[in-house]
């Protein structure tokens, strides 16, 4: 027996800011810029929007907090558009990513707790080096991994994917099959920072190390700005702009650690397994149901145990599975079919959820999968933390 | 041009002190519930398998393998520009599945590093307060 909840919310409007490595505008204001396109593309006048949520962490540790300018948050929103007089409820979250506070906006709608709620990632890319450690001092755990040099959460899934690597010999060749397919399809993606920029598996094979065995290309691009949707009930989405697109199911990653240390490759399957379980669950459809999976790729090692713990192929089995055109636009099952966080750029989940929505309304133009009808959006790593939605194009 | 920066050092808490002064002492310790004896790496108040309170430190052989490894390129943490690149390992005990040290490999060729490979603790004094435990390849 499905969810009960299955079909009775729907994300009916999308919107983009611009992406950018150095923007003219402040984070505030494009996230504005987002909010207000999502607003227009739903039809939606602001006024009406009663409900929030975002999950506003800043891309990495010491990044800074400063709301407007380095995090956009519910109150920054709330002040800063003429919504509902009496906004009704929201939710700032600070665990699972984006796709918990679509979650959290989702069990708002159907508890009626509000009747539109609008839901924004917006992403800041601070200047200098992307992620470097500034405090001589390290507190807490990072006093075990500092003092040699093992800060950056890229040199963990180098170690993961090392590890991947020996168990299943899986090797870089492999993985330049999953991230020029993502190149190709963010050429396809006007929003995607590098539509205009194509990638061959030379290039890639070109590329500096960043953390041997993770090069520049397997990381995520890192851009400021901004992506927001518009969730309401499925009574209310039929008469807007564009098509709903249902939310089927929901998952959050719930696994238990024993492993106090960052994390390691142990537990992918488990952790990975308890998000997607329910997301199968809830919807009462399975991988093989897919028309296509947004897999979270904050590094490109992330979709292939992605691919593995949601089920859509065996455990050791996605460095083989990806290849020979299977993940392509053409092929049995597309993956990242806007091109990803590897080549939209970093936005921690959300342009997942965006493409989702895009293709289960017939909107996603030159990379839209025939007549797909139900996407999954997966966030996060499955070791770490994560949640994900299925989409599906009817209720 | 500044000189040589200061690599980063712990910040030393009531949780974590006697893993730092033992180390001092050129002794591994990590800290073991009483009750389920498990060991918790990093310290906490609460065992993470048992949740009883009753943790001490134990010492340990100081003997493990390789469990992963990286080499580090970007110099995103002070101190470090020099060496770049680096290798960093993910040591996992033999005393217990999943627990884990990090260290450096230093003086090793990238060749010589393999997963599974075995590895023993030396301690490395920084200064008059800091020593801090490293592993190097058994032969
Ligand atoms: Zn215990």
């Amino acid at each position: 027996m499905s969810w009960q909840g299955k079909g009775k919310t729907a994300i009916v409007g999308i919107g983009y800011s611009e992406l950018s490595r150095r923007p003219q505008k402040s984070l505030g204001a494009l996230s504005l810029d987002a909010c207000r396109a999502a607003l227009d593309d739903a039809g939606l006048p602001a006024e009406q929007v009663d409900g929030l949520a975002t999950f506003p962490e800043a891309p990495f540790h010491g990044a800074g907090t400063q709301d407007g300018e380095q995090i956009v948050s519910v109150e920054y929103v709330m002040n800063h558009l003429p919504l509902a007089p009496d906004i009704r409820w929201y939710a700032q979250i600070e665990t699972g990513l984006i796709a918990s506070a679509v979650i959290e906006g989702v069990n708002a709608l159907l508890a009626e707790a509000c009747e539109y709620v609008l839901v924004w990632r917006a992403l800041h890319n601070p200047r200098g080096r992307y992620g470097a450690w500034s405090g001589n001092r390290a507190p807490g755990d990072a006093q075990f991994m500092a003092p040699y040099g093992c800060t950056s959460i890229f040199q963990w899934h180098a170690m993961a994917w090392q590890r991947y690597m020996h168990r299943y010999g899986a090797t870089r060749d492999h993985l330049a099959t999953f991230v020029t397919n993502s190149r190709r399809n963010a050429n396809l993606n006007p929003n995607a920072y590098f539509y205009t920029t194509p990638m061959t598996r030379e290039d890639y094979f070109a590329a500096r190390w960043i953390a041997e065995p993770l090069c520049l290309f397997d990381c995520d691009i890192p851009v400021e700005g901004c992506v927001a949707l518009v969730l309401t009930t499925a009574e209310r989405a039929v008469d807007r702009r564009h098509p709903p697109a249902y939310i089927a199911g929901y998952g959050q990653n719930t696994s238990r650690r024993r492993a106090l240390f960052h994390y390691s490759l142990d537990n992918y399957m488990e952790s990975g397994h308890s998000l997607a379980s329910k997301l199968w669950a809830s919807s009462d459809l399975r991988p093989q149901d897919m028309s296509a999976a947004e897999l979270y790729d904050g590094f490109s090692p992330s979709t292939l145990y992605w691919l593995e713990a949601a089920g859509f192929c065996g455990q050791g089995e996605a460095y083989s599975f990806i290849q020979d055109g299977r993940i392509a636009l053409e092929g049995e099952l597309p993956v990242n079919t806007f091109g990803g966080s590897l080549s939209e750029g970093r936005l921690h989940g959300m342009g997942h959820i965006a493409e989702a929505v895009m293709q289960v309304t017939d909107r996603a133009e030159k990379r839209q999968v025939p007549s797909a009808s139900a996407v999954c959006a997966i966030d996060g790593s499955p070791m770490l933390r994560g949640s994900g939605l299925v989409i599906t194009r009817e209720p | 041009m500044a000189a040589t920066q200061e690599k980063p050092r712990p910040l030393i808490d009531d949780l974590t002190r006697p893993f730092w002064e033992a180390a001092r002492e050129h002794r591994l310790v990590i800290q073991r519930c009483q009750d389920c004896r498990y060991f918790n790496h990093p310290p906490r108040s609460v065992c993470n398998a048992c949740h009883s309170a009753a943790l001490t430190f134990e010492p340990v052989s100081g003997r493990g393998t390789i469990y992963s490894f990286s080499v580090m390129y970007q110099p995103n943490v002070a101190g470090f520009g020099d060496e770049l690149p680096y290798l960093n390992i993910l040591v996992e005990l033999e005393e217990q599945p999943q627990i884990f040290l990090v260290s450096n490999l230093s003086e090793v060729q990238r060749e010589q590093v393999r997963i599974g490979g075995q590895v023993e603790v030396y301690f490395e004094d920084v200064d008059a307060e800091l020593t801090l435990p490293k592993f190097r390849l058994i032969a």
